[in-house]
C-alpha cells in the first residue's frame, strides 16, 4: 500500500486515473523484481560440455522466463543504488518512450529504419558492450541457483570497450538427493521488449552467420539461441554450438554460421534435427560447464550477425535411419 | 507345532539362518523360537539382497546392531590389492575377484555402479578395455527381449539403467565405445534396447564434434614444466613464425628432485614481426610487463606475462610508406576489390577495441619482479632497443588475480577480496603509474 501511495504522489500523471491500483500493478508490477530481484528461479539454459553430445539436465528446465524474475547478479564492487521515485519514473518514460516508438517507427521503416538500408545490412552488430547500459540487456546465472557453488559476474571492461564475464566455475554436486553433477555458468541475452511489455524477436533472415570478438582463457564455451515462440512444447528447446577460446593477449574473432547448430529439447540432442530457421530468434546465451573447476574469464567486444557470402551449407547434420526410423519411410 | 517340526524347519532354510538355529536347536520354548524366527525371516531378507551369498561380511543378527554407515556391497572386493596401489592391474584384479566369488554374478548391477565410482580413483577412466570388461560382467542373452510384450515394456530395466550408466560415464569422459562394446551391447542387450539407441547416438554425434576444435590441444599434457610452458605460449601466439626460447631452465635438486624455487623456469615467445615492432619503438614511451594472466589447457592452468606498450594516439600514428620501387618483381602492398559491386558492404559498424602492440610473451615459475627482469635481460640480447627503453611492471598480487587498473591495461580475471600483500601491492602500482605519467 506505501507503494501506491507513492505512486500517487509522486506522478502528477496517475492522479487522473480511475483505478490506481490496477496502474500502479500496470507499470510497477512485474518491472519492480528487476531492480531489486533476489528471487531465485530456477535457470533455463541447461549445461552443456564440449565434446559431448547428450547430456542430462540436473534438473528439467522451467521454461524461459517470460517474466524475466531472475537472479540478477552484479559484480561485487558494485552497490546498486535503490531509488524508488527515481526507478518509477525513469519506467514511466521507458514506456511512454517504446509507445512513441512504436507509432513513429512505423513511418519510417522496419525497426525504425529505413527500408533501403533494412535490406542491403549485410553485417549488423546486434549487442555491443560500450557502456552499463548494455549490461543491462543481459542476464547471469549459475548453478548456485540449484544450490552449486559456480560464481559468476558481468561488469565492463577496461575503458568501457568491452564486457568480462568472469566467475568461479566449481563442479561440486548440489547435496540435494537429486542432481547427480553440476558446474556451469551462463550469461543469457534479455528478451527485447516492446510497448506494453510485448515480446519482440530479433529477424536475422539475410543473415548466416555468427559473428562474436572474443578473448577468453582457452575454455571451451557453449553458444545457445532460442527462437521466440508461444507454444509451451517449443519453449524449452534450443540450438547450440561450440565456441572453443584460445587463450592469450590476442583478440579473437568467432564465426559460427548458423547451419551448425544442432537441436536440443530440455538439455538433450534430439535425434530428429532440423535447422535454426532465423526469423523469430529470441536470445542468444552462453555457457561454461566444461567439468573443470577454477576460476575463468571471456572478454566480450561486440556480437553481430553477418552474411557470409562463401557459406552456402543448409545444415550441417544429416539424420540417421538407424535413430530415425520414421523420417525415412 | 512341536519342536521336531520347529527343528526341521530351521534346519531346512538355508545357511543363511546360522544366527537364528542356535536358540531352536538348545531346545528354547517355542513360543521364543517362533517369534525368533519370524525375526528372522525379516532380518535375513533384508541382509540376503544386501550381502548375496558373500560370507565375507558376517550377517549381524539384529537391524540394531547394524554399524550406522551402510557398507556398500562388494566393497571388500577391491580393498585386496596386495600392495596397496590403485592401478590398472589391482582394478582387473578386483574384477576378475568378482566372477570368480559368485559364478551367478548376483548383485552385479550394485557391482558395476561400485565400480564406476571407483574407477577415477584407480586412474582408468579414459580405458576403453576396461569399461568392455564392466560390461562383459553382464550375464549375455539373458536381457534380449524375445517377445512382442517384452519388447513394448522395457525389459530388464534395472540392467538396462546400469548399462546406460555405464556408457554415460564413457561419454563423460570423452572415450569412443568400439566394435567390441557394439556387439557385447547387442549380446547382453539386443538391438533395440537403450543401451544400444545411446551408443548409436555416440557413435555418431562423437565422430561429428571429434575435431570441432580450431585449437586443439592434446589430451595428455607434457609434466615437464618447461614443455609445458613452450606448448603455451606456441598455443597462444598465432604467428608460426615465432620462436620459443628458454631463458633458464629450473635447477632441480638432486637430493629431493623438487625445483629450486629460487631458480624458476622462464621461457619466451617472440615474433620477428614483434622483434620489428620494439625495433622501432619510441624509447620516450614506456613499455609494461603486465601479467599474470590465465590460460587453461586442458584442465591446468598456467600463467603467463606479456610485454606491451600503450596505444599510440590517433595523430601521432604514422603510416610507414613503402615506395613502389622497392620491389620490382611483385608489389608489396595489393589493394584488390575482387570486383563486387559497390553496395557489397561486409565491415561491421563500430569501432572495435585497439590495444597497444604486444611484444613478446612469457611463462615463468614465479610470478615476482625478480624473475621478469631476468627475462627481460634475456629479451635484450636479441632485442639490443630493449636496453634503452623503460620498462614498469605491473603485476598482479602474490595470488595471480590482477586488481582493477587504468586504462590501457588489459583487463584480468577477477579482483578477489583484498588481502594485504596485495593492497601493498596495489600501493606500488599506484606510485609507479602516478611516476610515469
Amino acid at each position: 500500500m506505501a507503494l501506491v501511495h507513492k505512486l500517487l504522489n509522486g506522478v502528477y500523471i496517475l492522479r487522473k486515473c480511475q483505478m490506481p491500483s490496477a496502474a500502479s500493478c500496470l507499470f510497477v508490477g512485474p518491472h519492480f523484481a528487476d531492480y531489486c530481484s533476489s528471487s531465485l528461479q530456477k535457470p533455463m539454459v541447461a549445461p552443456g560440455k564440449a565434446g559431448s553430445p547428450q547430456r542430462k539436465t540436473e534438473r528439467d528446465l522451467q521454461g524461459h522466463p517470460q517474466r524475466e524474475v531472475d537472479l540478477d547478479i552484479i559484480s561485487p564492487e558494485e552497490k546498486p543504488e535503490v531509488s524508488f521515485d527515481k526507478a518509477i519514473q525513469d519506467e514511466i518514460k521507458d514506456r511512454f518512450r517504446r509507445l512513441k516508438e512504436d507509432f513513429v517507427n512505423h513511418w519510417i521503416g522496419p525497426e525504425g529504419r529505413p527500408l533501403h538500408e533494412v535490406l542491403l545490412e549485410q553485417a549488423k552488430v546486434v549487442w555491443q558492450f560500450r557502456g552499463k547500459e548494455d549490461l543491462d540487456k543481459w542476464i547471469v546465472t549459475s548453478d548456485k541457483t540449484i544450490g552449486g557453488r559456480s560464481e559468476v559476474f558481468l561488469k565492463m571492461g577496461k575503458n568501457n570497450q568491452s564486457a568480462l564475464l568472469y566467475g568461479n566455475l566449481s563442479s561440486e554436486a548440489p547435496q540435494d538427493g537429486e542432481s547427480g553433477r553440476s558446474g556451469y555458468c551462463a550469461m543469457i541475452s534479455r528478451v527485447p521488449r516492446g510497448t506494453f511489455e510485448r515480446k519482440k524477436s530479433y529477424d536475422w533472415s539475410q543473415f548466416n552467420t555468427l559473428y562474436l570478438r572474443v578473448r577468453g582463457d582457452g575454455r571451451p564455451w557453449m553458444v545457445n539461441i532460442r527462437e521466440d515462440t508461444d507454444i509451451i512444447q517449443r519453449k524449452n528447446q534450443m540450438y547450440s554450438y561450440f565456441m572453443f577460446t584460445r587463450g592469450g593477449p590476442y583478440w579473437q574473432e568467432v564465426k559460427i554460421p548458423f547451419s551448425k547448430f544442432f537441436f536440443s529439447n530440455q538439455g538433450r540432442v534430439r535425434d530428429a534435427q532440423y535447422q535454426l530457421l532465423l526469423d523469430k530468434i529470441s536470445s542468444i546465451g552462453f555457457t561454461l560447464a566444461d567439468k573443470v573447476d577454477g576460476p575463468f574469464f571471456l572478454e566480450i567486444d561486440f556480437i553481430g550477425v553477418f552474411a557470409d557470402p562463401a557459406h552456402t551449407e543448409e545444415f550441417a547434420y544429416e539424420n540417421s535411419p538407424d535413430l530415425n526410423p520414421k523420417l525415412f519411410k | 507345532m512341536s519342536w521336531v517340526q520347529a527343528i526341521l524347519l530351521a534346519r531346512g532354510l538355508s545357511r543363511g539362518w546360522g544366527g537364528i538355529c542356535g536358540p531352536t536347536l538348545t531346545g528354547a520354548p517355542f513360543s521364543q523360537v517362533a517369534s525368533q524366527v519370524l525375526r528372522g525371516l525379516h532380518c535375513s531378507a533384508a541382509t540376503h539382497s544386501s550381502h548375496s551369498d558373500s560370507s565375507l561380511v558376517p550377517d549381524p543378527p539384529e537391524l540394531s546392531r547394524r554399524p550406522i554407515k551402510a557398507l556398500v556391497p562388494h566393497e571388500e572386493l577391491f580393498g585386496q590389492a596386495p600392495s596397496g596401489e590403485r592401478d590398472k592391474a589391482s582394478f582387473v584384479q578386483a574384477v576378475q575377484n568378482f566372477r570368480q566369488h559368485s559364478v551367478r554374478k548376483r548383485g552385479h548391477v550394485d557391482f558395476i555402479y561400485l565400480a564406476l565410482r571407483k574407477m577415477r580413483q584407480y586412474g582408468v577412466e579414459r580405458d576403453l578395455a576396461v569399461y568392455n570388461m564392466l560390461l562383459d560382467i553382464f550375464p549375455k542373452e539373458v536381457f534380449r527381449p524375445r517377445s512382442i510384450i517384452q519388447h513394448i515394456f522395457v525389459h530388464y530395466p534395472r540392467q538396462q539403467e546400469c548399462g546406460v550408466a555405464v556408457l554415460e560415464q564413457m561419454e563423460n569422459h570423452g572415450v569412443m565405445p568400439n566394435k567390441e562394446t557394439e556387439f557385447l551391447l547387442i549380446q547382453i542387450f539386443g538391438r533395440k534396447s537403450y543401451p544400444m539407441l545411446k551408443f548409436l547416438r555416440m557413435k555418431l554425434w562423437f565422430s561429428r564434434f571429434k575435431n570441432i576444435n580450431p585449437f586443439p590441444v592434446p589430451r595428455d599434457l607434457p609434466q615437464d614444466p618447461v614443455d609445458l610452458a613452450k606448448l603455451g605460449l606456441r598455443h597462444m601466439e598465432p604467428d608460426l613464425s615465432a620462436r620459443v626460447t628458454v631463458y633458464q631452465m629450473p635447477l632441480s635438486k638432486d637430493s629431493t628432485g623438487a625445483a629450486d624455487p629460487t631458480q624458476p623456469h622462464i621461457v619466451g615467445i617472440q615474433s620477428p614481426d614483434q622483434q620489428a615492432a620494439l625495433a622501432c619503438h619510441n624509447p620516450a614511451r614506456p613499455i609494461f610487463v603486465e601479467g599474470p594472466f590465465s590460460l587453461w589447457l586442458q584442465d591446468k592452468c598456467v600463467y603467463y606475462h606479456i610485454l606491451r606498450a600503450d596505444l599510440l594516439a590517433p595523430e601521432e600514428r604514422e603510416v610507414e610508406e613503402i615506395p613502389e620501387e622497392w620491389n620490382l618483381y611483385y608489389p608489396m602492398q595489393l589493394d584488390l576489390d575482387y570486383g563486387r559491386s559497390s553496395w557489397d558492404d561486409y565491415e561491421f559498424d563500430i569501432e572495435e577495441v585497439e590495444e597497444g602492440p604486444v611484444f613478446a610473451m612469457c611463462m615463468a615459475g614465479a610470478h615476482d619482479q625478480a624473475t621478469l627482469a631476468k627475462w627481460i635481460q634475456g629479451l635484450q640480447e636479441t632485442n639490443p632497443a630493449l636496453a634503452r627503453i623503460p620498462v614498469v611492471f605491473r603485476l598482479a598480487g602474490s595470488t595471480g588475480e590482477l586488481l582493477a587498473a587504468s586504462p590501457g591495461l588489459e583487463e584480468p580475471p577477477p579482483p578477489p577480496p583484498a588481502q594485504g600483500q596485495e593492497e601493498e601491492d596495489d600501493n606500488l602500482q599506484r606510485r609507479q603509474q602516478q611516476g610515469q605519467s
